[in-house]
């Protein structure tokens, strides 16, 4: 009698499985009518006959049952037509991996600031991936749910069109993804290594197990609560490297053109004795022997110039009237010089031929 | 002549019929159906089969404790399952006179 009743929870069991496509309501109709058939055939089994004689294998009788009633063929999904529960566990460890891989990408980007960002996700995964983790390698109730089917539908494309032929050749550098990802994985180990030794020792582990993640993820999807979230980490830190390396280039071509803060802000040196006398003619230089050249050039004074090879670093510097097509050099302030030499450039500024009034102009011929 | 393919199209009938004299449960419905002289008829095929009546609004369900086993769900015929009944023995019944008369001529 024992076996009997094993026999009768074994053949329900294979039915319930082959009409696990229909909706849930449905499945528990169609069973309660037939536990109810299958328990009473059991009695009136002889002895050594078997359910299995007598109906058929569960799988027989399921599909028996359902081309008589009308449903779909395996596999097809039939609309929900009873009330479904909206959150399932399938579902909410589904997004759960979903959500935790979009958190990966950023704090990836954020990781090797702060390597304690990355256990958000890492919860996430965990608390995701125990809702399902006793639901098979296959993960068979994620993959039907309606969102990861429209997702497997985006990537089947029909065959011969380019979409499909691209991503058959996307899928044969998936092998490659995987060594780069750890590649890149263990280049972030490397850069924490110094900073933060327990972030460090956990980006390295990921690397390591993310080799092996890959091929497993393809025969058990459980993995792929490793595997998605690895790559994830993965980009993120790819971005981040180049986030540092960009800026690092931008700050040093800022530095290669602007050369020196003092000839930025000033396009004419003017030297004064303790007197307070002008000096003319002052070649200036800093400690290496080279030329002090402000900002702006010495373009020379025409043909008719007497010194046409000005040295730039001579000053005061002629300033050229180009109206007239002369040189003349001008003095910053008449009266500024002597009671306050040391301020007289600052204030006189980066236009010191503004400051100056129109009668102390005296043209050098 | 293989039963089977012409009992496909004739089962909601058959069951119809079955169920108009009184109700039953599914294997309860089978047993009559083979009292009655269809023989060929599978177990799946009438649990299928009252399962598409009952979802096209032909049949009621409801449910009778058991002290033996589970419970036995019970189904009986409704209005519109009474009003499909006589729609299909007047189908049957002019589509078989017309065999008739068809096998006659062969006959002669």
């Amino acid at each position: 009698m024992n076996t009997q009743a094993l026999g009768v929870e074994y053949y329900l069991a294979g039915m319930r499985a082959a009409l696990d496509d229909l909706p849930p309501g449905e499945v528990a109709e169609i069973m309660e009518d037939v536990s109810a058939h299958v328990a009473e055939l059991s009695t009136e089994l002889g002895e050594n006959e078997t359910l299995e004689q007598r109906l058929g294998s569960p799988e027989q009788y399921a599909q028996e049952l359902r081309q008589a009633a009308g449903y779909p063929p395996r596999t097809e999904r039939l609309p929900v037509t009873t009330k479904g529960k909206l959150i399932t566990r399938p579902r909410a460890a589904a997004w759960g991996l979903a959500i935790a891989t979009g958190v990966t990408l950023l704090a990836g980007a954020a990781a090797l600031r702060e390597p304690a960002i990355l256990l958000v996700p890492g919860v996430l995964l965990v608390l995701s991936l125990a809702l399902v983790h006793d639901r098979g390698a296959t993960q068979q109730e994620i993959m039907n749910l309606p969102e990861t089917r429209r997702i497997q539908q985006w990537l089947t494309p029909e065959e011969g069109t380019p979409a499909e032929r691209a991503l058959t050749y996307l899928k044969s550098l998936q092998p490659a993804w995987w060594l780069v990802r750890a590649g890149l994985l263990g280049l972030g180990a490397v850069l924490l290594a110094g900073r933060d030794i327990l972030g460090f020792l956990v980006v390295a582990a990921i690397a390591i197990i993310s080799v092996f993640a890959g091929p497993r993820a393809k025969v058990d999807r459980r993995w792929l609560w490793f595997s998605l979230p690895a790559s994830a980490l993965a980009v993120g830190l790819l971005f981040q490297v180049i986030d540092v390396t960009a800026n690092n280039l931008a700050y040093s071509s800022r530095n290669q053109s602007y050369p020196a803060p003092m000839t930025e802000t000033y396009e004419n040196i003017y030297a004064y004795d303790e007197n307070g006398k002008l000096l003319n003619n002052v070649l200036l230089y800093d400690q290496d022997g080279n030329p002090i050249n402000a900002q702006r050039q010495y373009y020379g004074c025409g043909g008719s110039d007497p010194q046409p090879m000005i040295p730039a670093n001579r000053y005061p510097r002629p300033k050229i009237d180009y109206e007239n097509g002369t040189c003349y050099t001008v003095t910053p302030s008449m009266s500024a010089p002597s009671s306050t030499p040391r301020t007289s450039p600052s204030s006189s500024g980066s236009t010191p031929s503004s400051s100056v009034p129109p009668t102390s102009v005296s043209p050098s011929k | 002549m293989d039963t089977s393919q012409l009992l496909k199209g004739v089962l909601d009938m058959a069951v119809l019929a079955v169920l108009r004299k009184d109700d039953g449960y599914g294997y309860d419905v089978v047993r009559r159906l083979r009292a009655g002289g269809l023989n060929e008829v599978g177990d799946a095929s009438v649990y299928g089969t009252l399962r598409r009546l009952y979802n096209a609004g032909m049949l009621t369900s409801y449910v009778v404790p058991s002290e033996e086993g589970p419970h036995r769900k019970y189904y009986s015929i409704n209005e519109t399952g009474r009003v499909r009944l006589a729609e299909s023995r007047e189908t049957w019944r002019s589509f078989a006179s017309t065999l008739d008369g068809l096998l006659e001529e062969v006959a002669a």
